[in-house]
């Protein structure tokens, strides 16, 4: 999960800023109420705390801004709500590949903060069904190609580790699913025999 | 007899959808019928950023349509007193934008419903916590109503019983969020923030909600109430009263008192479902992104098919996706009595 925030490390800052405000005027150019499910929220503005990386992001809604700031001075940033995740997570979240309520079980993702903003933007950017990351590369040129690489070279590295931890988790589970398993079928033969017992009692004292 | 032999009438898949994405990846998963709500107070997951607009339901009921899903509206809260305009205009715009039936709870609007659009279908919500025989009789007889969804306090056993004694169609919850099994009546969260379910169709509003990361635990907070603390590592479960943990009497251990997040998983058990007689399976969870919904909404449909076509249906693990990482079969196998 950390690969891909490692991976962009290399990348300065002062690259990205212009990218990220083609990426994102491109999306809202091809999406104009890619945000209108936020409109009953008060301008709104995120902290995203991406863990893996040495920068995070402020969004902005009214008006749209997507604004990178180096991590330590993030927590200076005041703001509506934090969200905090890996940048795989951030990135599978907003391709629609993760469900945040699920994430947010596994605590593989943090909010605080206004989480009435935090569930609308969630609904927004899912409800929108696009794949967002696929359409901001749309404008960065030449730096798409290698980003995308980036990209798909972690998603496969943690789509094989996570095969692994899988399959790590079963054989390590799978005595203690057999012994679930039998001491269910135990439970439902008492429970059969207590109501037979009970049926038997009733109806000796009908008798 | 061969798999073929035994084919019966598959039961109908009905799945959530909060947004039009969710709707669009339910029905390209499988889903029989896809069930959503007005953006607004009529329905039971009035949720910030949720729920469908008018110009997006109709474009929402074009798309289920022409790949043959229908569009069921739930208009499942309860109306306030002196104003049903939100209730009646929902309905009205239901019928009118093509709707395949509405759900319903309660019995003044069931009769508003019937009374000025009885070409429309009607459903009982399982808000309206009808599981007996009289009452859903009478809902039968007094409102046209066609199908009840059962409320989740009924034995598999006590289904396949009530199903001899009623004529009307049984939906049932197979999979996602569980109550506290006071569908409709449950006033938890009402009472601590003032917005109730019932009514306002928010359980635990994320307008009430505020989680605090404090470095070794995540405090979890609903009208300003701490509702329960997550040690780093360990899973969280939604804010609501009904599963947060407590201390209580000379222990000082926090514990569950209501309930404990887990996620209701019916998929092992849907030979049993249909052997019951019930005729559709609802998921849980219009309030989920589409993540969520295709994979579970896919793995019930390939299920279902399975137990169609006289197969063991094939139970994938979907709890990765659940609430508490844990699955129950909640009253349908009440193993507390």
């Amino acid at each position: 999960m950390l690969f891909a925030g490692f991976a962009l490390r290399p990348i300065p800052p002062w690259l990205l800023q212009p990218a990220l405000d083609r990426g994102l005027r491109h999306v809202l150019d091809r999406h104009p109420d890619l945000f209108e499910r936020l409109a009953d929220l008060d301008r709104p503005r995120y902290r995203i705390d991406v863990t893996d990386l040495p920068f995070g992001f402020v969004l902005d809604v009214a008006p749209e801004r997507l604004t990178l700031v180096r991590r330590p001075e993030l927590v200076d940033v005041a703001a509506t709500a934090t969200i905090r995740a890996p940048l795989l997570t951030l990135l599978e979240l907003m391709q629609g590949r993760l469900d945040g309520d699920a994430l947010f079980f596994s605590r593989d993702l943090v909010v605080e903060g206004d989480t009435e903003a935090v569930v609308a933007l969630r609904n927004a950017i899912d409800g929108a069904g696009i794949d967002l990351i696929e359409e901001a590369m749309g404008v960065l040129g030449l730096l798409a190609g290698p980003l995308r690489a980036v990209l798909e070279r972690a998603q496969r590295v943690f789509d094989a580790a996570a095969s692994d931890l899988e399959t790590v988790r079963q054989a390590a589970l799978a005595p203690l699913a057999r012994r679930r398993e039998a001491d269910r079928a135990r439970l439902e033969d008492l429970e059969r025999k207590v109501a037979e017992l009970s049926r038997r009692r009733k109806r000796e004292e009908r008798a | 007899m061969n798999a073929i032999d035994r084919k019966v009438q598959p039961m109908e898949l009905v799945c959530p959808a909060g947004t039009p994405a969710a709707l669009r990846t339910a029905v390209d998963a499988g889903a029989d019928s896809v069930y959503v709500g007005f953006r607004d107070e009529t329905n039971a997951r009035n949720f910030p950023g949720l729920n469908f607009s008018r110009p997006e339901l109709e474009a929402g009921i074009a798309y289920a349509h022409a790949k043959g899903a229908k569009v069921l509206v739930a208009i499942n809260t309860y109306p306030r007193a002196g104003d049903m305009g939100p209730w009646h205009r929902a309905v009205a715009d239901a019928a009118a934008l093509g709707a395949d039936a509405v759900i319903l709870a309660d019995m003044g609007l069931c009769a508003h419903t019937a009374e000025h659009h009885p070409e429309l279908r009607r459903h009982l919500s399982v808000q309206a916590s009808a599981s007996n025989p009289a009452a859903i009789r009478f809902y039968q007889a007094a409102f046209g109503v066609k199908r009840v969804v059962l409320p989740r306090v009924l034995t598999v056993d006590q289904i396949r019983a009530l199903n001899r004694e009623i004529e009307v169609e049984t939906e049932v919850f197979v999979f996602g969020g569980l109550c506290t099994m006071a569908e409709g009546r449950c006033v938890l969260s009402g009472y601590v923030t003032g917005i109730s379910p019932n009514k306002d169709g928010a359980c635990s509003p994320a307008s009430h909600v505020r989680y605090e990361d404090q470095g070794d635990k995540l405090v979890a907070r609903l009208g300003g109430m701490c509702v329960d603390q997550f040690p780093t590592g360990s899973p969280a479960g939604y804010p609501t009263l009904c599963k947060g943990r407590y201390v209580t009497g000379n222990d000082d251990k926090a514990a569950y008192l209501f309930e404990e997040p887990t996620s209701l998983s019916m998929i092992e058990h849907l030979p049993a479902l249909q052997a019951a007689g019930v005729r559709a399976l609802k998921i849980e969870g219009r309030q989920r992104g589409r993540a969520y919904v295709g994979r579970v909404v896919q793995a019930f449909r390939e299920a279902v098919d399975d137990v169609a076509a006289g197969l063991p249906p094939n139970a994938r693990d979907l709890m990765a996706l659940a609430e508490g990482g844990r699955g129950t079969e909640g009253a349908y196998r009440k193993a507390w009595q």
